[in-house]
């Protein structure tokens, strides 16, 4: 089957060329998402999904076209890359800036991954129990606890890339993950809480005692109790303390987004004509990269075949970099990043985010919590957007008030909102404890395309944050 | 059609004789284009990139038009799902194909999953072949017809025409995403049905400068089949951009009466309320609704209906995505909770009937690659009377939300819990519009809100499968 994926991209390769394009290239993918989902201790579903298919990406004239199949012989696939040539033809006749890829090293290599119990060798029952355990931890933890919905997922396979310039890459990517979401009610009120833990790593990261199921049901069901009692949180400006979890939110959403060059290309980013300048205090640096040494998604190279290098977007609080695919690069005269990424084969490769973290400080986060006088301590999250004015919002699912350094009372759910570029000139602590995290259940969107993605950094503390509360 | 029904019997076939007590075969094929535009960076009206500047000066005067920054893609995505079962135990498989070999063994690994997986005591039978089937089939050849060059044509007038409209616009880019489906479902009760739709979706954003002021806006038409004329759409979209140029802070935190335009209100009832009335989530204690089905759940002028018949709905169709027909379902009769929705295993867990609501629509992935889940077919807020204007004017002191706040998706569909940000939002003073807001944010709750409606407008827009008019909601707080 694999042969005849690699065959077929060569073929779709040649074809390309022969049909007029000046560039080329393949996308192939065979991959198998697997998911366990028990609700209140009962097996609900268990799935398995298995993605087969070709996109084609054909640069001509101007510009270029892309089109996509799951059907694998030869006639569709011609018929895929004459259907991709007939965009580009149509494209470059409306088409302002020249569209061509920047130059980079050709490469042939193939990445495998080796961890200790891939899930691809593991037997469904073994891994049905792991979230059948989260879910019973979970359910035994409270009477208040109407429901617990435990998940278990799983996407693993191989990605290919090849072009008409020679360079034919491959990688395994994988990503593993439990899920635990649980309602507690009390009277008429209703309320959630959940955990996760998600890697590129065998299953015996489950086998961590900060990640067992047990302690990730134990971890859900406790903070769904406590909310029961939470009040909501007053709006307002206040200052804050974020943990890892919103910090890698706010790094990815609020900043990461504005940093990639497709955005920055048609000036549509307020970081546009910002390289070199102080965005935010000298304690900052955000980073991506593809292979993060703290946890997170593993990913060797972008959809452009790529190899996916670690940048330094902000650099104690100077702006040092974008995320780069070829197209933007050639556009912005910058260097490729490998920040090239497609959902699957059925979407064109876009700039995307891997793995996006504050990078650490040397504070204590317990230090951090006693600065704060007055404020909100905001932990996990259950996402964020930002607009390209630089206006985002995301959310805090847990958090507590806190005055004098003290934890005083629960919040409910509690939406952060703001200017990133103000933010960040008001990040006052940034703590050591970095830390790097990735969901195989959501992941990032973007013009309509998913994105398995890692976030991440340390407690930071800032100042005058506006919360949107219901109080 | 045939095909896809074709496939769908010999993996049926396939099924029956590997043993299995019974099995469904889903199968989906779509022919896609989405063309995506960035068009009319203006570079003389100060919109444009530094470092692109010298390179569009050249063509740039007085603004670029009809060309831009065109991204095209087009496929077919086929594909099927399996359910399998063995003893109660469901196992489901799918790939993303639909030749004859790739089927057979997804239905064979579904029933490698049914056999070993612990059984579903809930579990009852796949659904049963039922007539008559919902009015369908809205398929219109010009959409199937519909070509880049074409769509791409229309993207760059529309962008010009929104450019066109004021000189403060300096970028406008548009989307068109033109599909054509095909669905069939096959299963062992001898259920065999299938239908085909097209759906067109444009939608367009833009900016405007004044000073050193930056604004943004939106607009969105969704509809069943090919329309030429974007032109209202631009202009939509252009006078919502311009509109909010002067923004300023709220004098104070506003709690009380805010104005959710359609399409505002829209964002937020579209991501909570289905939650609230699925069956399985009342069934499994995730609905706030649970217990209260003949309950007052909102105010007496508020009424709510599932319509999987509706003309030109986006979920109009003969079936669902298990084979039972599309129907028509009160949910909320003047503020009494009237039915929840139910799919097959919902509804036969109670001993009733499906309301025809399973969907197997995923947020990123193809409906093949889904178990059918409970979901609206089309959900209407029924309208009441008057536009926009006409519920400002009932508005001494108040905060009006337009286009889509950010934050919507992040809502809380359990408790019902919102916080949003607007970036286009007014304030309200006499009954009318005062001036822009800043980014406001918005929070409170949805099924609390629905208790607090004071007026609802006669304006009902379609997003998707959510139709809604404009309307008034007290008990609101908004801060900037």
């Amino acid at each position: 089957m694999n042969l005849q994926i690699e065959d077929l991209m060569d073929k779709a390769v040649k074809h390309a060329l022969a049909v007029g394009a000046f560039f080329a290239e393949v996308k192939g993918e065979d991959t198998k998402t697997r998911s366990i989902e028990v609700v209140n201790n009962e097996v609900h579903t268990v799935s398995e999904a298995r993605n087969i298919g070709l996109g084609v990406r054909v640069f001509y004239g101007k510009s270029n076209g892309f089109a996509f199949s799951s059907a694998l012989d030869e006639t569709s696939i011609s018929k895929t890359v004459e259907t991709a040539m007939k965009i580009a033809r149509a494209a470059t006749k409306k088409t302002l800036i020249k569209l061509k890829p920047a130059a980079v090293k050709t490469i042939q290599e193939k990445k495998l991954t080796n961890v200790s119990k891939h899930p691809g060798e593991v037997p469904l029952d073994e891994k049905k129990d792991l979230c059948l355990r989260q879910c019973k931890a979970a359910m035994e933890t409270s009477k208040s606890i109407a429901n617990a919905s435990s998940m278990y997922g799983e996407y693993a396979g191989t990605i290919y890339h090849a072009n008409s310039e020679g360079t034919k890459v491959s990688y395994e990517p994988l990503l593993v993950g439990l899920r635990i979401a649980c309602v507690a009610k009390k009277g008429k009120t209703i309320v959630d809480a959940r955990d996760a833990y998600c890697g590129s790593k065998g299953l015996t990261m489950f086998e961590e005692e900060e990640h067992t199921p047990e302690r990730l049901g134990g971890n859900a069901a406790k903070w769904a109790v406590e909310k029961l009692d939470a009040k909501p949180a007053t709006a307002g400006k206040f200052d804050a303390l974020v943990d890892p979890h919103l910090a890698g939110t706010l790094a990815h959403e609020s900043f990461g987004h504005l940093s990639e060059a497709d955005f920055v290309a048609i000036g549509s980013s307020p970081l546009t004509g910002k390289i070199g300048q102080t965005l935010g205090t000298d304690i900052v640096t955000i980073i991506d990269e593809g292979l993060p040494e703290k946890g997170g998604y593993t990913v060797h190279f972008d959809d452009e075949g790529v190899p996916c290098s670690r940048v330094e977007i902000l650099k104690r609080g100077v702006l040092n970099h974008y995320l780069q695919s070829r197209e933007t690069a050639h556009a912005l005269k910058m260097e490729p990043t490998g920040n090239a990424r497609s959902q699957d084969y059925s979407f064109e490769p876009i700039v995307r985010m891997r793995n996006t973290y504050f990078g650490g400080g040397d504070w204590k986060p317990e230090e951090a919590l006693k600065e704060l006088k007055r404020g909100i301590y905001a932990i996990d999250t259950a996402g964020g957007q930002v607009q390209d004015t630089g206006t985002f919002l995301f959310k805090a699912v847990r958090g507590y008030w806190v005055e004098n350094g003290e934890l005083k009372y629960p919040l409910r759910d509690v939406a952060l909102t703001g200017n990133i570029l103000e933010l960040l000139k008001n990040v006052e602590v940034v703590c050591s404890d970095l830390e790097i995290s990735s969901s195989v259940f959501g992941g990032c969107g973007k013009m309509g395309q998913r994105a398995l993605v890692g976030t991440g950094g340390p407690h930071i503390k800032i100042k005058d944050v506006l919360f949107g509360g219901a109080s | 059609m045939d095909e896809l029904v074709e496939i769908g019997r010999k993996a049926v076939n396939h099924a029956q004789g590997l043993g299995l007590d019974e099995a469904e075969i889903f199968l989906y094929k779509e022919n896609q284009t989405t063309v995506k535009f960035a068009g009319g960076i203006f570079a003389s009206r100060g919109g444009a990139v530094k470092g692109l500047k010298r390179r569009f000066a050249r063509i740039a005067e007085p603004w670029i038009k009809k060309k831009g920054l065109p991204v095209v893609t087009s496929g077919v995505r086929a594909g099927v799902g399996v359910r399998a079962v063995e003893k109660k135990a469901i196992g489901f498989t799918s790939v993303s194909s639909i030749e004859e070999k790739n089927v057979l063994e997804v239905v064979e690994q579904a029933a490698k999953i049914a056999k070993i997986r612990p059984p579903d005591p809930n579990w009852v039978s796949l659904p049963e072949a039922k007539k008559p089937l919902g009015a369908g089939g809205i398929f219109d050849e010009r959409v199937q017809e519909l070509d880049a060059e074409k769509m791409l044509g229309l993207c760059a007038d529309c962008c010009a025409a929104v450019g066109d409209f004021d000189k403060r616009i300096t970028q406008a880019a548009a989307m068109i995403s033109a599909s054509s489906v095909y669905l069939a479902v096959v299963n062992t009760n001898g259920l065999e049905s299938y239908d085909r739709g097209t759906t067109f979706t444009v939608s367009v954003d833009a900016k405007a400068k004044s000073g050193n002021e930056d604004v943004g806006g939106y607009d969105i038409l969704s509809t069943r089949s090919f329309t030429n004329d974007l032109n209202p759409l631009a202009v939509s979209v252009a006078k919502r951009t311009v509109e909010c140029l002067g923004r300023r802070a709220l004098s104070e935190k506003h709690v009380g009466k805010v104005v959710f335009e359609n399409t505002s209100w829209n964002a937020l009832f579209s991501v909570i309320f289905p939650h609230g009335i699925s069956a399985l989530n009342v069934q499994e204690n995730r609905s706030i609704y649970k217990g209260n089905v003949g309950n007052q759940v909102s105010g007496e002028n508020v009424s709510i209906v599932d319509d999987g018949t509706l003309p030109d709905g986006f979920g109009t169709a003969k079936i669902d995505d298990e084979g039972t027909p599309r129907q028509r379902t009160p949910i909320v009769e003047n503020g009494v909770l009237a039915n929840i929705i139910y799919d097959n295993y919902a509804a036969k867990r109670e001993q009733r009937e499906s309301t025809g609501n399973a969907s197997r629509l995923g947020r990123t992935s193809p409906p093949y690659a889904n178990q059918p889940a409970i979901k609206p077919s089309n959900l209407v807020l029924l309208p009441g009377k008057g536009d926009l204007d006409e519920l400002l004017s009932q508005v001494k002191n108040g905060v009006l939300v337009k286009g889509s706040p950010i934050g919507a998706l992040h809502s809380n569909v359990i408790t019902g819990d919102f916080s949003v940000t607007a970036d286009t939002a007014f304030k309200i003073e006499d009954g009318r519009i005062a001036h822009p807001l800043k980014a406001c944010t918005v929070a409170g709750n949805l099924y609390g809100a629905l208790k607090s409606i004071v007026a609802i407008g006669g304006d009902s827009k379609a997003i998707g499968n959510v139709v809604c008019p404009s309307l008034i909601v007290d008990g609101i707080v908004a801060s900037t």
